[in-house]
């Protein structure tokens, strides 16, 4: 049996064993077939394709979302520009299509040879952009010469497209993501090469302006031309933005800063919420130019410029802000009760505090005082008085409600702490204690006290609503485009809330309002009918003593002016800070506002804008005659007010 | 353990010509595909390659050593370390495109699951020529494809879902010739076709379903898979009779056809050497193979037999598979072509299996 059994399982192995090499003996015979057909029968085509099929990708760059204003005003756009680039597996001789594409556009072949090799590591087919924002001659040049240059691809991209000349520091500017950037958490998962903010809304909103670029998958022959569109991966755009921004108000601003010809910056916002209506800081940059990719030469002038254009004063420069200051001291005043409104001091000209005078600007003095008429003349003395009954922290506490020390938290990259003296801030910096002395100039904004347009912007707002300290934004609402329409950024929460008594408010109001319409210095500001409250300031910019040094030097020293507003007086609606670089006193800053607030008032009512007259902007004297309109045209027919500017000259104070 | 030197004489070395003559064409292949055009230097792969075939034939020569018997009823101790190495990679494996494969050690790194198909092959052998365990009733045919399982599922979860299904061919083949009833193969094969679209609307993932789609449509997804598939149609169409000879090739060269060099290392050849280097190397490979299945017919006792059928089966499911996935008539799998990819893992595993196979001939006379 086992011997049969054995016979048995050798007979269905080896039958098995013949079954198996049949089998694999015919896959091999079937695939020698199909070898056949390809390789033989199908030969033509496929070497056909293999000679002129060659797969390119070609990115397409998602436009960046569009920017709006408050009322739907375009504000930010993309135009397209040229790229010109090479898809390195089709110019069969690189260093020849690299020299005929150089002279043909007229740039240098070895920096062009330096970008192909920078990239020589990416698959071959990637096209490699030698020439970003080509010229519509150089576009018209690689056109005509596509023959001669395999493997040349011109592309079109989405650039970003500012309104010239405004709110430049507000936007930003767009540029390619810095190797060093792509470590951080902000730009990580970016490739490089992507655009990306770079300063600005467009950088802090960067991640929701940003789309997401697409690809096309194409097919094209041995001349580079396109035979096929295998697969399209569109892009997807980047979300729109709302801003608070008004673009009338802010061409307002613009139009007074040109009028008036100061370098300063400006923040004019809605009290109540914070919402900025406009901003400016000049001199600024044209954001245009990065987007078109700025030349390194450009780009060093911009960094060295000893204006500082790249500097966005309005969050980025302190200043010592000067008798804005005194708004400061009277709400602290009046919360403390160290004054009543009614409270008065006698100002001869100048006070006594720990053995040494200090003087009012008005050599005569103001004599007796209340603090609403302390406020309107802004006399030194009445403030000295307050700052002599209070401690210097106190001071700091109330300065810290009303915004000015630290940031603001405003959204946008890089601000810089204000900052009002404490006596731990002393301890800290200088190791020495806090004089009481020092209290006495810090009460007029001077001493160490140094903050920034913003955080006085912020602090006029807080006076205006009556306490409620307010974050200035600018952000207002997305659209992602996904049917859900826009969505809008919550308004920060009030950081927050000093109940000044109204008759308190009232007082420090009035005092204000006087400044404009009364004897103060902000009768430039004066607009009949909306009640306008303001406060000057002027400060210097070097101590008295170094300005003869430093004017050898070749610095301007001219005085620094400020001025601060509101209106409506009891309700108001617009509030704002206008810094005015060398402006030399706070009442030369007073009509920049003045056209804001005209503007603003009258965009309200449904007016027509106001206009104003730009020096040297005037009519050629062959033609007609002369428009009517007075210098400062208030545009609603009202007369202009009087200059004031001469009023007062001392200094400080003012 | 000195072989027997009476051994020697009886060892097949038509077979071993044949084994490496294909290593050789592989290399010359890998040499055309990774040599950089301008300095004409061979690229690394190459000098890796170069330096794995000796020690492939090394493993080869050690699977000569011991009589096959020996590794037969010791295999569940391979076994063991086998699934020891496995789950080693689980939890200390290297990552590298994705799956956690490799094993590192300093100056080698190793592939534990390329040993999986001739580890297998030998427990099979153990259970159903040593234990004389039937193929003809489905317990042990169950209790069988438990062994393979185990690695089956290890390897997949890497994922290489590719090198485990090669343990398919094994468990088929050696089933088959421990006497499997034929009529249950075809009733299998009709289920299997009468349930495909069942299965494949709910048994597979979303990327497989796209991976099918993909192979019937290979302009569906132009740039993944079926732009490879496409481009090794390309590759080989564009070979022709003759082929664009040695070094002339511009698919894989061009980075056109992507691991020209390893998967696609076959379209390249077709494409260098056209039709009559396909007829070449299909021959060499079916010499292997027919050869080997000689080593089955002449071997002296059933284990033998179903060893080399179990190693053969395997072997030649993957050629198969891989060449016709070179000329863009498979969905692409990342499977390497047997003695010709790049891989030293591969080819050590390849060679030592072909080392047993020669053992099982080698020691056809004795007791």
């Amino acid at each position: 049996m086992l011997t049969a059994g054995a016979f048995e399982e050798r007979r269905t192995n080896e039958g098995r064993l013949t079954g198996l090499r049949v089998l694999f003996a015919a896959c091999f015979s079937i695939l020698v077939v199909a070898f056949w057909v390809i390789q033989v029968l199908q030969h033509d085509k496929y070497a056909n394709q293999a000679e002129n099929n060659h797969l390119r990708t070609i990115p397409l760059r998602a436009p960046r979302g569009v920017v709006f204003d408050r009322n739907g005003q375009v504000l930010v756009e993309n135009r397209l520009s040229f790229t010109i680039a090479i898809v390195r597996d089709q110019a069969r001789d690189l260093n020849g299509t690299i020299e005929r594409l150089a002279a043909a556009t007229g740039r240098d072949p070895a920096e062009m040879a330096a970008i192909v090799k920078n990239r020589q590591n990416e698959p071959k087919f990637r096209p490699v952009p030698v020439i970003e924002h080509a010229t519509l001659a150089q576009v018209a040049a690689v056109a005509a010469r596509q023959i001669e240059l395999p493997g040349v691809l011109i592309q079109q991209v989405p650039t970003r497209q500012y309104s010239a000349g405004v709110a430049a520091h507000a936007f930003g500017y767009v540029g390619e993501v810095q190797p060093v950037q792509l470590e951080t958490t902000e730009f990580q998962a970016l490739e490089p090469g992507a655009i990306v903010g770079q300063a600005g809304l467009e950088r802090v909103y960067n991640r929701h302006l940003m789309g997401v670029d697409g690809n096309r998958f194409v097919i094209i022959n041995s001349v580079g031309r396109e035979i096929e569109e295998l697969q399209k991966q569109l892009p997807v755009d980047g979300q729109r933005l709302q801003v608070t921004i008004d673009a009338d108000v802010q061409r307002a601003l613009e139009d007074g800063f040109k009028a008036a010809g100061f370098a300063g910056a400006a923040a004019v916002l809605d009290p109540n919420t914070g919402e900025m209506l406009a901003m400016t800081s000049l001199p600024a940059y044209d954001p245009n130019a990065f987007a078109s990719g700025l030349p390194g030469q450009a780009w060093t002038r911009l960094l060295t410029d000893p204006l500082k254009p790249m500097t966005n004063r309005l969050i980025q420069g302190t200043y010592s802000p000067g008798s804005v200051f005194k708004i400061v001291m009277a709400v602290a005043g009046l919360e403390e009760g160290v004054i009543t409104p009614d409270t008065k001091f006698f100002c001869s000209g100048h006070g006594v505090f720990y053995g040494r005078a200090f003087k009012c600007h008005k050599a005569g003095g103001h004599g007796w005082v209340d603090l609403r008429h302390a406020l309107e003349k802004s006399c030194n003395v009445y403030f000295y008085n307050i700052g002599d009954r209070m401690k210097i922290d106190t001071i700091h506490s109330y300065s810290a409600r009303l915004g000015l020390t630290g940031k603001t938290g405003i959204d946008l990259p890089s601000e810089v702490d204000s900052l009002v003296p404490s006596t731990e801030w002393k301890q800290r910096t200088q190791k020495q204690p806090w004089y009481p002395g020092e209290t006495i100039s810090v009460a007029i904004g001077q001493g160490a006290v140094s903050v920034t347009p913003i955080a006085l912007a912020t602090m006029i707002a807080t006076v205006a609503n009556g306490g409620t300290l307010i974050t200035p934004h600018l952000g207002k609402a997305f659209d992602a485009a996904d049917g859900k329409g826009w969505q809008p950024i919550p308004t920060p929460e009030p950081k927050s809330r000093l109940s000044m008594t109204p008759e308190m408010l009232q007082a420090v109001r009035d005092g204000l309002w006087m400044v404009v319409n009364e004897a103060g210095t902000g009768g430039r500001a004066r607009i009949p009918g909306r009640d306008v409250a303001g406060k000057t300031g002027t400060s210097q910019v070097v101590g008295l003593q170094n300005k003869s040094l430093a004017t050898a030097r070749g610095m301007d020293t001219r005085d620094n002016g400020w001025f601060v507003f509101f209106a409506p007086r009891d309700n108001p609606q617009i509030a704002g800070v206008v810094f005015a670089e060398h402006g030399e006193h706070g009442s030369s800053a007073a009509p920049i506002a003045k056209h804001v607030m005209e503007t603003f008032f009258a965009k309200k009512d449904g007016l027509p804008l106001p206009v104003i007259q730009m020096p040297g902007v005037a009519a050629p004297p062959a033609a007609a005659p002369a428009p009517t309109a007075s210098p400062v045209a208030s545009g609603n027919g009202r007369t202009p007010p009087p200059a004031r500017a001469s009023v007062v000259t001392a200094r400080p104070g003012g | 353990m000195i072989v027997d030197r009476r051994l020697l004489p009886h060892l097949d070395w038509p077979l071993i010509l044949g084994l490496l003559a294909l290593t050789l064409v592989g290399l010359s292949t890998i040499y055309s595909v990774t040599i950089d055009p301008v300095t004409k230097v061979a690229g690394q792969e190459f000098w890796t390659q170069l330096y794995a075939i000796p020690i492939a034939f090394a493993a080869l020569a050690a699977c000569l050593l011991v009589d096959y018997r020996t590794l037969v009823q010791r295999s569940w101790l391979i076994y063991l370390a086998l699934i020891a190495l496995l789950v080693a990679v689980m939890f200390f494996g290297v990552v590298r495109g994705g799956a956690r494969r490799w094993l590192q050690f300093p100056g080698l790194s190793l592939q534990p699951s390329e040993f999986a198909r001739i580890t297998v092959a030998l427990v099979l052998t153990m259970f159903f020529a040593d234990w004389r365990r039937s193929a003809k009733n489905i317990p042990e045919l169950a209790i069988g494809a438990a062994i393979v399982a185990v690695p089956f599922l290890l390897i997949a979860q890497q994922p290489d879902l590719g090198t485990a299904t090669l343990l398919a061919p094994v468990y088929l083949g050696v089933t088959f010739m421990a006497g499997l009833r034929l009529r249950w193969v075809w009733t299998a094969l009709i289920v299997l076709v009468l349930l495909s679209p069942v299965i494949y609307r709910y048994g597979l993932q979303d990327y497989q379903r796209d991976r099918i789609a993909t192979f019937v449509d290979p302009s569906k997804d132009p740039r993944g898979e079926g732009y490879q598939q496409l481009q090794a149609k390309i590759t080989v169409g564009s070979g022709g009779l003759y082929g664009k000879g040695f070094l002339q090739g511009t698919q894989g060269q061009n980075g056109f056809l992507p691991v020209a060099h390893n998967d696609f290392v076959f379209s390249v050849l077709a494409e260098e050497h056209g039709f009559m280097g396909v007829l070449g190397v299909m021959a060499l490979y079916l010499f292997v193979i027919t050869r080997s299945l000689d080593a089955a017919k002449l071997a002296r006792d059933r284990s033998g037999a179903l060893l080399v059928v179990a190693i053969v089966s395997g072997f030649g499911f993957q050629v198969l598979y891989n060449i016709t996935m070179s000329a863009g008539l498979a969905p692409v799998k990342g499977l390497p072509l047997p003695l010709m990819s790049y891989g030293g893992s591969s080819l050590v595993a390849t060679l030592a299996g072909f080392g047993l196979i020669l053992n099982v001939r080698m020691r056809r006379f004795g007791n």
